[in-house]
């Protein structure tokens, strides 16, 4: 049987494997910042925990070897799913109009998904400079900064950007992966809002701690 | 008393040295149970001769209809005008050749797809034409039968975001057609050759899963369920190809 595969010229060798790299980055990185979330808000609780817990990744050089490696998967997922963002104008401009034309959820939400990458890129980038240059992390440390009022306002963008991205990117890999069914589609959105919500939440409360903390 | 209907129709005549893009308004009384379908007839056939659309069989059989129905891609023999607002704007599909006005060339782009999706059962079997036809599980005749619906409407890939920005993405209609002989039992296609001819950006993996294809598909076909087959399927062969297996 011979046969000529269309299109010619065009190998897909590694589209593939670049394809699940930029899942299995995503995933880590939702994983992740879920994880971070949770352990920075320790403070709502008590500072003494926030500080144990900081303690402890620092005893264990996660904080010092783990940082720099999530940074670095961050720089990777952001190539990885660059490869989908348009950079020129031409490709702007058409998703733009093709977004407000179809009055689409699913379509505004990668919109969402591509512009908060851009901002997640540079604030992320800076928060984690600023984080792991000045180790180790503490309570009153933190707390200081966002008393200081730029870092609050700061965090008052970076925060609802990077949980609607991971929000979203959390959705997009279940339905674009097929884990999650047709049917099952609706239940699963409302859900992963209600999700994000919450980290929201649990995000503002917790700045809101900082921003009353003793930080002497 | 009932409502009169403001169209707002895209004009434009690539034939036509002089004619320049623009909208058009027209104004109809609804009638009962009136489709875009009769509409745009009434239109024609009582204020403007010369308004292009395509149509066939007026039951959402042929896909010729398809069209931007208020910003959504749809079929006008299927969307009925009493669940649109009074005003109605209407929009040739993107992505296609534009014929003239609302009317696309669906089927150059289906041509093309087809020849490269090489959408035909490949098997080294000699066809006799006195044999019995060869039988076929029922469970795998239904699931091919649910993918075979597709009308070829073009509604998927004007929905599309990738294909919008990307003119050699194959889009759902062309995937869902890959599909359909993958889990044919007669196709003798491995799945690394299927790999050669979606297993890339152009293919499965262009898809960014912003599932519009699955929204507006007027045939409600399964797309969302098939994109998530063929790229885990696609996704686990690039893994065996990638380790020599």
């Amino acid at each position: 049987m011979t046969i000529v595969y269309a299109p010619a010229g065009k190998s897909g060798k590694w589209d593939g494997v670049l394809d699940w790299l930029q899942m299995l980055s995503g995933a880590s990185l939702i994983l992740f910042m879920w994880c971070h979330m949770l352990l920075v808000s320790s403070v709502v609780i008590s500072p003494d925990l926030m500080n144990a817990i900081a303690w402890f990744f620092e005893a264990t050089f996660m904080a010092q070897v783990g940082g720099p490696l999530i940074f670095v998967v961050f720089l990777m997922h952001f190539v990885l799913a660059a490869r989908k963002i348009p950079f020129r104008m031409d490709g702007q401009k058409a998703i733009w109009q093709h977004a407000r034309m179809m009055h689409h959820g699913d379509t505004w939400l990668w919109v969402i998904q591509a512009v908060s990458a851009m901002c997640i890129l540079v604030m992320g980038s800076i928060h984690m400079w600023v984080v792991l240059t000045d180790l180790p992390i503490t309570a009153a440390k933190s707390a200081a900064r966002i008393q200081g009022g730029f870092w609050a306002v700061f965090y008052l963008f970076l925060l609802p950007l990077a949980e609607l991205h991971v929000g979203i990117g959390f959705y997009r890999i279940a339905v674009k992966w097929g884990f999650v069914k047709d049917k099952d589609r609706p239940r699963f959105k409302r859900g992963e809002n209600i999700v994000t919500l919450m980290f929201i939440g649990i995000g503002l409360i917790t700045l809101i701690r900082f921003l009353f903390l003793a930080t002497n | 008393m009932s409502r009169l209907l403001k169209f707002n129709i895209f004009r434009y005549n690539p034939e036509d040295a002089q004619s320049e893009p623009h909208m058009q308004e027209f104004v109809l009384e609804e009638t009962d149970a009136m489709t875009l379908f009769i509409a745009l007839n009434r239109i024609r056939e009582e204020q403007d001769p010369s308004l292009q659309f395509d149509f066939c069989c007026r039951a959402g059989i042929c896909g010729s209809c398809g069209m931007v129905i208020n910003g959504r891609p749809g079929l006008a023999c299927h969307t009925k005008t009493k669940d649109l607002p009074g005003e109605i704007t209407l929009l040739p599909l993107p992505v296609f050749k534009l014929v003239g006005d609302l009317s696309v060339d669906t089927g150059s782009w289906f041509r093309e797809m087809y020849t490269k999706t090489e959408s035909w059962i490949h098997t080294e079997k000699e066809f006799d034409p006195e044999a019995l036809e060869e039988r076929m599980d029922n469970k795998d005749a239904v699931s091919i039968y649910e993918l075979e619906r597709c009308v070829e409407c073009g509604c998927c890939i004007a929905a599309c975001g990738t294909a919008r920005m990307r003119d050699d993405f194959l889009g759902a209609a062309a995937l869902n057609r890959v599909a359909r002989f993958l889990i044919d039992p007669r196709d003798q296609r491995s799945e690394k050759d299927y790999y050669e001819i979606i297993g890339n950006d152009m293919g499965i993996f262009g898809c960014m899963g912003l599932l519009a294809c699955e929204d507006v598909c007027p045939k409600h076909l399964p797309l969302q369920n098939q994109l998530g087959f063929l790229r885990r399927k696609m996704g686990i062969t690039s893994l065996k190809r990638l380790f020599g297996k």
